[in-house]
Formats: structure tokens, sequence, C-alpha cells
């Protein structure tokens, strides 16, 4: 492992001592393409329990916890994702899964046990709101970066950390309700730090924190983030507990089997 | 009345802190509900100026035993009380008692009192033959108590992206239809519209090795493409056949159903076609006037996401009655002549507003042949995680006494549930 990690840091760094006069620069592009890799596609696939607490404008609290199961099919390209609801109890044994797809919507089913209904959703709106919260869908599964056009604005220190601070202007204006957003992404592990979106008028409406990162099997991982609503108020954390990388999950869980019947190896 | 609602609810606490106490408050859930119902339509059943009125502690209890773990038994239980103040009576029911395990990777079986469902229709059933509270639906309660349970044994057997599905079911269920209690509706005997006047009698078939009822379902995906053959083997769930006009006396005829769907992503939505040939056969030749004929539902659905949480989804059926001209022919003077064809469209709307929190939804049916309407207008908040208030209508109307919707019309309600989960 840890030669591993050697020579991951420093082969690039002999290629560039190797080759005099050139300055390996990242691009804005493939800094944002490596960034959705480590934050969206750790591992082959995933398991992790989330906590959501989401207050409202005026306070009022509400939580959503839930197990979600992930799997990589191609890294930067199709993930299974399922989403057992745990609380609020009357989503109780609830289950969400998403079949995310690069180029067309995704498939996604709902199962209601109360009467054994699996039920087919249309996709289209990947902006809406994911569980009530201030995380929209593709906020939970990743944004394409192919969907944006990206710029490097400047590098910066944040909390001490070089980063980059990276523009996005989406190419598709009407499926979106932001005109750009700001990504800050550390130039260590290539994780986003912070992200701003800033709505039509380009005011400010929404900030997500990343609060808390912990090494997980030997992969930097978000722990805690926090969606603010600077526009209308309110603002929702995710909490992720007991994340296991590598764990063998195969592809036939995500399929209508385990959404009647889930696959408790994992979900407890 | 009083006296009664002290007595359910001690009852209903005690109950509640005891399974609290011995099992752990992670483990036990459930809900409170009260709901009422405010009929605004005619005086012909037993209480005329509300339709529902009833408190309801509905709690369940999931138990993985630690024993023969490799089979992975699990075992459910939801089960409710209910006072019921339109039938003056206080009933515990077992909704759900039953036992999933997985004898070998590739099988998964569940037995026991269980509530089952497939298929692609939104509130229009095909091949989904399981029986059905059409009561409960018509008078504003939640949309789970629309599906009865079955006291069945399900296996399934699932092979890469092939799975079948065998479901026997040994004691006979039907679905909860209207009898003129607390729904008016056409009587065809008494031929007219009656409430508490409409006395008969509905003879359920014994339960006999024969009888056992037998579902099936083959599926297969192919990508995000699901097609799927059904077969059903049993009786149907409404009384559609007559074994004594004189006496009042219907029966529930044997019946066959065999059937296909298709459902998958279609240009910016998600639809489905589910096609279904149902065999009387008691009445193949279709000569019986008492006994319903054959006859061949085809299904279409679209359901589309319109952004800004509103979602539509349309959906249009046409069921066709087999051997048309033996049925003509078969009719007796002053007996109503029912179409060969009818044609029904729904429409869904849903809408999400506030975080989430308040869910719209209107749901219509319309048929232009029965020319008959019936509308479910809703509105619920979530006050908090635990406290859902519900509000809703059920609005029907129609040209003619005898038709689905339009004999419903005396049936009018609005509804509120009031709901605290646990």
């Amino acid at each position: 492992m840890v030669t591993i990690r050697i020579f991951r840091y420093a082969l690039p760094l002999l290629i560039l001592l190797l080759i005099p006069g050139t300055t390996v620069a990242l691009t804005a592009d493939e800094i944002i393409k490596k960034a959705s890799l480590v934050y969206n596609y750790a591992g082959d696939d995933g398991v992790a329990r989330l906590k959501m607490r989401i207050k409202d404008r005026r306070g009022r609290e509400r939580y959503r916890e839930m197990t979600m199961l992930r799997k990589d099919i191609e890294d930067g390209g199709r993930q299974y994702y399922y989403v057992y609801f745990h609380r609020p109890a009357d989503v109780e044994k609830m289950v969400f899964m998403v079949w995310k797809n690069i180029g067309k919507d995704d498939d996604r089913w709902l199962y209601i046990p109360a009467i054994d209904l699996v039920r087919r959703i249309a996709a289209r709106d990947k902006r809406s709101s994911f569980a009530g919260s201030h995380f929209t869908y593709e906020d939970v599964s990743g944004r394409n970066p192919e969907d944006d056009e990206h710029t490097i604005m400047k590098d910066e220190l944040l909390d001490g950390r070089p980063v980059y601070i990276i523009k996005n202007v989406p190419k598709d204006k009407d499926i979106v309700e932001f005109s750009y957003y700001v990504t800050w992404i550390d130039k260590g592990d290539f994780l986003p730090r912070k992200a701003e979106y800033f709505d039509k008028a380009r005011r400010l409406y929404k900030v997500f924190t990343v609060e808390k990162i912990e090494t997980i099997q030997g992969i930097p991982t978000v722990v805690k983030i926090r969606a603010e609503d600077k526009g209308r108020g309110g603002e929702t954390v995710v909490e992720f507990e007991d994340i296991r990388y590598d764990v063998g999950i195969k592809k036939s869980v995500f399929h209508e089997r385990y959404l009647r019947r889930p696959p408790r190896q994992w979900i407890r | 009345m009083r006296k009664c609602a002290v007595v359910i609810l001690s009852a209903v606490m005690t109950l509640y802190v005891f399974t609290v106490c011995v099992y752990g408050a992670e483990r036990v859930h459930g809900f409170f509900e009260g709901a009422y119902g405010l009929k605004l339509g005619d005086e012909r059943g037993e209480k005329n100026s509300y339709n529902m009125l009833e408190g309801r502690l509905q709690a369940r209890y999931t138990y993985n035993p630690a024993l023969m773990e490799d089979w992975d038994p699990e075992l459910f239980l939801k089960g409710y009380l209910l006072a019921d103040d339109y039938r003056e009576a206080v009933d515990g029911k077992i909704r759900e008692l039953n036992i999933s395990f997985t004898p070998l990777a590739y099988v998964d079986a569940k037995m026991g009192r269980q509530i089952l469902t497939w298929g692609t229709g939104d509130l229009l059933f095909v091949n989904d033959l399981f029986p059905k509270d059409y009561v409960s639906f018509f008078i504003g309660r939640d949309d789970e108590y629309l599906k009865l349970p079955s006291d069945a044994v399900k296996v399934s057997v699932f092979l890469e992206d092939t799975a079948l599905d065998i479901v026997a079911i040994p004691f006979f269920k039907p679905n909860n239809t209207i009898r003129g209690d607390r729904l008016s509706y056409y009587d065809i005997l008494l031929g007219g519209i009656e409430g508490k006047k409409s006395d008969h009698t509905f003879s359920k078939p014994p339960a006999t090795f024969k009888n056992i009822e037998i579902a099936s379902r083959l599926y297969r995906t192919f990508g995000a493409m699901e097609a799927s053959l059904y077969a059903f083997k049993g009786f149907y769930k409404q009384p559609m056949g007559i074994r004594d006009a004189a006496g009042g006396e219907f029966y529930f005829p044997g019946l066959n159903v065999y059937g296909f769907s298709v459902r998958g992503p279609l240009s910016r939505g998600v639809g489905g076609v589910e096609v279904g040939l149902y065999d009387s056969s008691e009445d193949r030749g279709g000569r019986d006037r008492l006994v319903e004929n054959s006859a061949i539902k085809y299904l279409a659905g679209y359901t589309m996401d319109l952004g800004d949480n509103l979602s539509i989804g349309l959906q249009y059926m046409l069921e066709e009655m087999l051997h048309y001209d033996s049925y003509r022919t078969g009719l007796l003077e002053g007996d109503f002549i029912r179409d060969e064809f009818r044609h029904l469209m729904t429409v869904r709307l849903a809408k999400l507003s506030m975080n989430q929190t308040v869910e719209s939804g209107l749901f219509v049916f319309y048929s232009p042949t029965d020319r008959d309407i019936y509308m479910r207008p809703s509105v619920s908040y979530s006050a908090t995680d635990d406290l859902r208030v519900t509000l809703g209508a059920n609005i029907f109307s129609g040209r003619y006494d005898y038709t689905e919707f339009g004999q419903m019309e005396g049936n009018n309600n609005i509804y509120t549930r009031v709901r605290y989960n646990f």
C-alpha cells in the first residue's frame, strides 16, 4: 500500500524532473474530471449510512436516514445506486434505485413496501430535490463533467490548503436553474471543498461546504457536507457513516429482486 | 360512543407501550390515524351524513431470527386496531404476517399473509388479480388499503436477467366490493341505484385443493426495459356470476387470465403496455347471461416528469367483451345492454412543494363510452416528519345509473385524515 502511494506521487514528480523546461499544469477539464472520479467513483463499489438533517427557513428540522449502495460500471461512466430508507418512520423500508446513465436520462425505480409496488419513475429532472433536502439528485450522484464548460479562475488557499477555483458554465442553460457555479478543488486530494451556485440573475443562492474529510481504506472521503440555501434560507447537513469501499456488491443487487427483499448483508 | 372511545384509546395506548417496552422502539413502527369523511351524496346508506369516522392504530414489527442464517429468514407482522364508528365496531386485524427466506442463492420464498402487487398499471389492473378493497378506496382511506392481503405462498426463482414468480393462494379472498351498506350502487337485480335495501348473498368457492388459485409471472430485463408474461388460474374477484336471481345469490365464477407487459424508458418519460386475456371458464361461449363474458383488456401508460416537482401520468385502457353476439342473443327483455367496448382514460397529476412537504395530486378516471368520470383530488402536508394531514375528495359523475362511476354518484365525499407516525 505504502509503496503504491509512493509511486502514485513519485512517478509524476519524476516525469516532471526528467522533462526539463515543461511545467505540468492541468487544464480545468482535467481537474474537474479528476475531482469527479475522486468524489463520485471512489473504489469499485461502496456502502454508507447517510444521516440527513434538513432545516427549513423557519428553522423546523426534519431528519432522514438511509443506507446507500453504489456500484460503478465504468469509472466516470455508468453507476448503480440503491438507497434504502430507515427514517422517517412512514418511509421505512422504502427503496429508491437509480441507474445513472451518461448522455441519456437516468433510470429510476421506487419500491413502496406497504403495497409491494415497484414503480418506475420518469427522471427527466435531475435538478429537483432529493428526499426534500437541499441536495438535488445530481448533487447526490454527481454532475457529468461534460455538461459544463470549465475555466480556472485562480489558485488560492482555502483553510491553508492550496485549491483550484473553477468556474463551471452549463452547456444547456435551459435544463438547469443556475447560470454557473464555482468549485474549490483541493490540489492535493482533488476533493471538492466548496461550491457556490449562482442563479439566472447571477445572485449567489446555494453554498456547499465540505466540513469533514476522513481517509477510509486509503481513500480520502467526504464525511460531512453542508448545503445552505442563501436565497430562501434553510440548510441540509449530511453525514456519512460506516463507509466501506470495495465490499463486492454484485450488479444483480440493483434489480427488482432486491427492491422487494433488501440485501441484509449491507442493510441492517 | 364516548365510553367506547375511551376504552379503545386506553387499550391502544397499553398495547403501544407494551410493544415498545418489550421489543424496543427501534423495531416497532406504525401510526395512529383519525379519519373523517363527509358524505355529499344520497341517503341510501346506513348512515347518511358521513361515510367514514374512524381511529386506527397500525403497528409493524420486523424480526430476523438468529437461526438458519444461511436462509436469511425474516418475520414480518403488521396489524391494526380499527375503531370504526360507521360500523359501530372495533376490529383487530392482521394485515401481514409472513416469513421470507432464501433457501437457495437463486430462490426467494415468502409464506403467510402478504400484500401482492405486479403489473404496470397505475390504479388500473390487468394482470394483477390479487384482492382489492374498493370500499376503502372510494371512501377516502389511504391508498395502501386498496390492496387486500392474500394468505399465500410465493416462490421466486432468479436466473441472470430472468425471474419467475409463482404464487399459490389456497383460501379465496374476493375484492371488498360495494354492497349497499356504506356506498350505494346500481343493483342489477333490483334494477336501480340502491343502498341498504340491497341485500344479497355472495357465495365464495369452497377451499378445496382444486380451487387453489395460482398466479405466475415470468419476467426479464433487457437493459432498462422490463418484459413480463403472466398466467392466472382462479376466480373473478368481483361477484361476476348470478347463481340464483330470485334468491339474490351472487358468486365468483372461474377465471383464467393470460397476459404480458412491457415497460421502459420512452422518449422523455416511462412508457408501458399491458394486455390480458380474461378467459371466463364457466361461460366460454358467452351465451350464459348470468356469467361474465370473456374479455381482453389492453392498457397503455405513459408518465413524464415536467420539472419543478410536477409529474403527469396518462393511461388508456380498452376492454373488449368477447362473444358479444352470443351475449346479445342471451339477454332477456329488461336486461340493460352493455357495450362491446369500454374505453377508459386516466390522468394523474402530482406536485410536490414547500421542500416536498406538501403533496398535491389529482387522479381522474374518464370513460368516453360509459360517459362517466371519477375525480380524486388530494392535498397532504407533513407538518413534521411524524405528523401528516391529508385532505381529499372522491367525486363521481355519470350520464347513466348503471356505469362503473355513474352508479357512484350518490357517494361523493370530502375526507380528512390526520396521521401520527412512530
